[in-house]
């Protein structure tokens, strides 16, 4: 009897001690939290090196005005690393990469999260991003990702070697584009390639169709999505041109000449060195050869078209941002990607170091843009409503590489009738998005 | 009473021994199980689980975002009648296994041969071409890839001095594979010592009565040598057709680096694989990027099904047709 | 025929002249064949020595002699990359994975060999099979079924466990390879054991691993040259995370990170090649009897 009592009693206080614990515990958290140390949120860039350096810069800024939270950068990252991670489960808080084809994958499989709900909550219109970024940062109705900061691609032309070949100024059509790079062109005794006027070679540097494909106007899908490459003159005009200008360098001299140049990101650039005097290429190469070349002289332009009202756009793309599904930490990443993609000072910072173009149409008149003649050139292809971008598929980047893979065929001669060859191309194209779909086979 | 005390003793004695010998029974399969016990786990878990998921995984549409979905043929019926590039790899595989794999008998068979009746300084000889052996395959291939640059390798470079003007190497879509298949032949050093000591092991013996019955040297390799060594040709055929049906790395890494050399964007990096124009493409690479470049392991499972199927044939077709040609039972 | 030739007959006649030049001259044929063998396979070596040790102008130019000899990039090689950390990890896969070969591999080698047991025919031809199968084969599933496995939050997918994990469960060359040589060992052996009171545990560990040192010897060599070497499946798992690349990772990404300077490529090349062939000059003798036990027993 008394054993029991002591029992009870011991029971009696043991609950007590446990309840008291527990309020305790559930009371603390308020005041752990403000103990706590900063949460950490990870965010996966593109970038490396010195650009990796400069978005550094801008992330530690808003470390420092947001002490609740540390931001850890990660570079070097691509989209097969941001997949795996998706994958396995271990994906950052924030996400970016430096392109947007595989926007339909994130975006349709739910890997990237809907961002609407968020930008109605913050009340941020998307009308504030230019269209063409609208484009490739939607698909399936879902808005996966946000641009931060965009590429265009212009001409990039050698002033020196103009001068000493006579032309005066950039070339604005196709027919003075390849009246100019046959005149730059500088052959060895023995017939091999030494200076290359212009290489159109596809595979070549940044040499993809997409970003040629838009000088001749050339569209890739119908409304229902369907390919249309067949159909579209640009395409065959493109594809017809290319392959004669790559015969007339003769298509082992020129592979042979790529085999020896130095590397795109490398100071021993093609461009930068004077071995290729016209090259398509990013507005970052302005940065770039700011800081390895900075007494190349050298000139920018829009892309010579093939028809002449299309003159002055370009091909757009850019580096998106997102936030990776069943990651921790969403309110406050959503935060951070809020301020990377809308804040001015930020854009502008950005774009100055990196050489990219901000991404709000109000960020590209900011005051805190350093001009400069070079870089302008892409200022003003970006607002230029006929540039074009890349189309968003379900298949993701398999659907570009597909078109490429094609092309490279095309320009070794590897195929003989181009029309029925693109009319295969498209039912490929179109079966590749239905099998990615999980749709089967037409 | 000696009688009764006998016959139970006997009979005492016969069950003691049934239970002895069931118990000696229990206790050997007991040993056998701990024994094989690690080779049971590893092949259900690593062998057998994965081969019934890969075939029910083939039915499907998987791109570990989203949870399995049923979709039955579809991936069998994408990859017989609509992948554009899969006849290509099966074409550039078995384009792979007919050319290496007897090159790589021939010259390691024929090194093995020289080595053999040679004398003076076999020892340095024998280790000059098992080295290359040794080099990691990563390794290897970009010194091949360097070497072999059109521009500015040394290869080229030498034969521009003689006058010749090399071939495109790696960059041309006719060389590629020949130069994947040079690299395969630098390697033949394991090989090569597997021959040359089943060429020393040959009987002296059969020489000599050969000899003795008027064959010349020729007729000696022909009789004696071959027929004796066939089971270790035998075996070198069937490693070179497996190694062949799964080459990956030697193709991945060479056209990463030939396409790099007339660089992409660092991002589109799907495109490299197979450079130049799919004529790298073998068939487990273009399993690669369709599992974990296009996100697509259903399809890939279906690849992976089609895979196992070719080899069980091919490796039944070797090991049928083998009786007729491999002598078993050698004297040693 | 050399063999035929050093036999030594208790009487020889010494052969006429004309067959002495005969076998004069088809040895110097052969000797001038293999001379240029070799020479053909030491070219790439030296091509990748020289290479190595030019500076990055040169290296990209069509130079085939380095001018001035750039001995300095043996050591940059360490600080543009993190080869240490490479090798580690490479050591660590490489280890772990051959202990757990020849841990695993041989009670089961001995099971299949020695011990007579219902469905031992059986499961040999299993290990056949699985000798033959592509890796690929089995990959996809392997790959999903460790991405979702998160015992205690761990994450397997972005470390080399996935890829050493397999080894301690056994592997069937290995396993092929043992069991053809136990099956070699005579069974007084073993008799003369089971009389001196020994259990069946005791004769594999103490009587028959001691018999067959060479061949474990030789497994244990091969599995670590192959996991030293291993690519695809390292890539597979830690492609994304670079903390735990292998060296054959490494020197493939080695030419994207630091765009392409192949004098450093190329001394990289060498230094990852150099372990390996300094583990073949100190075991040169197991290296060569453990390929030809694996070709002339197999």
């Amino acid at each position: 009897m008394r054993r029991m009592r002591r029992a009870a009693v011991l029971a009696a206080v043991l609950a007590f001690a446990a309840t008291a614990a527990a309020l305790s515990a559930s009371s603390s958290p308020a005041a752990a939290a403000s103990r706590a140390a900063p949460t950490q949120l990870t965010v996966w860039v593109g970038w490396s090196a010195r650009e990796l350096g400069v978005f550094n810069k801008v992330a530690a800024e808003y470390d420092k005005a947001h002490p609740d939270v540390t931001v850890k950068v990660v570079g070097s990252i691509n989209d097969q690393k941001i997949v795996a991670a998706i994958r396995a489960g271990t994906a950052p808080d924030v996400v970016s990469s430096f392109n947007s084809y595989n926007v339909g994958v994130y975006c349709g499989t739910g890997g990237w999260i809907d961002l609407a709900p968020y930008l109605k909550q913050s009340n941020i219109s998307v009308s504030q991003f230019p269209a063409a970024t609208q484009y490739y940062t939607q698909y399936g109705g879902k808005r996966c990702a946000l641009p931060l900061l965009a590429d265009t691609y212009g001409l990039y032309y050698n002033k020196a070697l103009f001068k000493s070949a006579g032309i005066a100024s950039a070339p604005k059509t196709i027919q003075e584009l390849t009246a100019d790079a046959k005149k730059l062109t500088v052959r060895n005794p023995d017939g091999s390639l030494k200076v290359v006027g212009l290489d159109p070679f596809i595979g070549f540097y940044e040499n993809v169709p997409e970003r040629w494909v838009t000088a001749f106007g050339g569209k890739w899908n119908d409304a229902q999505g369907n390919a249309i490459l067949a159909s579209q003159p640009g395409w065959t005009k493109w594809l017809t041109w290319m392959k004669s200008l790559i015969d007339w360098y003769g298509y082992n001299n020129l592979v042979r000449f790529q085999a020896g140049l130095g590397d795109e990101f490398s100071a021993s650039n093609a461009f930068e060195a004077g071995k290729v005097a016209m090259n398509v290429d990013g507005e970052w190469r302005v940065a770039f050869i700011q800081a390895e070349h900075p007494t190349l002289a050298y000139g920018t332009a829009p892309m010579p078209t093939n028809d002449p009202s299309l003159y002055g756009s370009g091909y757009i793309n850019g580096t998106i941002i997102g936030i990776p599904k069943n990651g921790k930490h969403t309110a406050q990443a959503w935060d951070l990607v809020k301020y990377l993609t809308t804040n001015d000072h930020a854009l502008a910072e950005l774009s100055n170091g990196l050489r990219n173009v901000p991404s709000t149409t109000a960020s590209t008149h900011s005051k805190e843009l350093t001009p400069d003649a070079h870089f302008a050139t892409f200022l003003k292809v970006f607002a230029n409503p006929k540039s074009s971008t890349s189309p968003i598929t379900a298949s993701g980047v398999s659907y570009t590489n597909a078109v490429q893979s094609f092309v490279t065929k095309w320009q070794a001669g590897s195929v003989k009738n181009l029309a029925s060859s693109l009319k295969t191309l498209d039912s490929q194209l179109d079966a590749q998005v239905k099998q990615a779909k999980g749709g089967g086979v037409p | 009473m000696e009688v009764a005390r006998e016959t139970t003793s006997a009979a005492v004695g016969t069950g003691e021994r049934r239970r002895a010998r069931r118990r000696g029974a229990w206790r050997r399969r007991r040993l056998v199980l701990l024994l094989m016990s690690p080779w049971l786990v590893g092949f259900s878990v690593f062998f057998g689980y994965p081969l019934v998921m890969s075939a029910y995984l083939s039915f499907n549409h998987y791109d570990l975002l989203s949870p399995p979905r049923w979709v039955g043929l579809a991936n069998y019926r994408y990859l017989f009648e609509v992948d554009p590039q899969i006849w290509m790899a099966v074409k550039n595989t078995l384009w792979l296994i007919a050319v290496l794999v007897p090159l790589q008998v021939l010259f390691a068979f024929g090194i093995a041969l020289m080595l053999a009746r040679a004398r003076a300084g076999v020892g340095v000889f024998r280790t000059i071409f098992y080295l290359p052996a040794l080099a990691p395959p990563v390794a290897a291939t970009l010194g091949f890839v360097y070497i072999l640059n059109p521009a500015t390798g040394p290869i080229n470079t030498i034969l521009a001095h003689l006058g010749i003007q090399g071939p495109l190497w790696f960059q041309d879509p006719a060389w590629a594979k020949p130069s994947l298949v040079a690299l395969g032949l630098w390697g033949i050093g394991n090989t090569m010592i597997i021959f040359l000591a089943a060429v020393l092991d040959v009987p002296r013996q059969l020489y000599e009565s050969a000899e003795i019955d008027g064959a010349g040297p020729l007729q000696r390799l022909r009789w004696v040598t071959l027929p004796t060594i066939s089971p270790v040709i035998l075996f070198a055929v069937i490693l070179g057709v497996i190694q062949g049906l799964q080459y990956f790395t030697q193709a991945y890494v060479a056209a990463g680096v030939a396409a790099g050399q007339a660089s992409q964007a660092a991002d589109v990096t799907s495109v490299s694989l197979g450079y130049p124009q799919d004529s790298t493409l073998f068939y487990p690479v273009l399993l690669y990027q369709h599992g974990f470049v296009d996100f697509q392991m259903g399809y890939a499972s279906a690849m992976a099904m089609l895979l196992l199927a070719v080899s069980f044939a091919v490796t039944l077709v070797i090991v049928v047709n083998s009786r007729r040609w491999v002598h078993v039972g050698t004297v040693r | 025929m050399a063999a035929a030739d050093v036999a030594a007959p208790l009487v020889r006649r010494r052969p006429p002249a004309r067959v002495r030049r005969r076998r004069l001259l088809l040895a110097i044929a052969n000797h001038s064949l293999l001379i240029a063998a070799a020479i053909a396979f030491l070219a790439p070596f030296l091509f990748i020595t020289l290479t190595a040790l030019m500076t990055n102008d040169q290296a990209l130019s069509a130079h085939l002699w380095p001018r001035p000899f750039a001995w300095h990039n043996f050591i940059s090689v360490f600080t543009k990359a993190p080869l240490w950390r490479w090798t580690l990890n490479t050591l660590e896969y490489s280890v772990l994975a051959t202990i757990g070969v020849v841990v695993s591999s041989v009670p089961v080698a001995y099971a299949l060999a020695r011990l007579r047991w219902r469905g031992r025919q059986t499961m040999f031809m299993v290990v056949l099979v699985a000798l033959m199968l592509p890796p690929q084969v089995t990959v996809v599933p392997l790959y999903v079924m460790w991405a979702k496995f998160h015992p205690f939050g761990f994450n397997f997918i972005g470390t080399l466990w996935p890829v050493i994990i397999p080894n301690w469960l056994g592997d069937a060359f290995s396993i092929f390879l043992l069991r053809q040589f136990f099956l070699t060992i005579p069974e007084e052996y073993m008799d003369a054991a089971r009389v001196d009171g020994c259990g069946e545990l005791r004769i594999l560990t103490t009587v028959v691993v001691r018999l067959a040192k060479p061949a474990i010897a030789a497994v244990a060599l091969f599995s670590f040259l192959y996991t030293f070497n291993d690519f695809f499946l390292p890539l597979l798992y830690t492609g994304e995370s670079a903390h735990h690349w292998v060296l054959s990772i490494g020197l493939s990404e080695f030419r994207s990170l630091h765009q392409v300077q192949w004098n450093l490529t190329m001394a990289a090349t060498l230094l990852v090649m150099a372990p390996v062939i300094v583990l073949f000059f100190l075991a040169q003798r197991a290296f060569v009897e453990g390929v030809t036990l694996t070709g002339v027993k197999g």
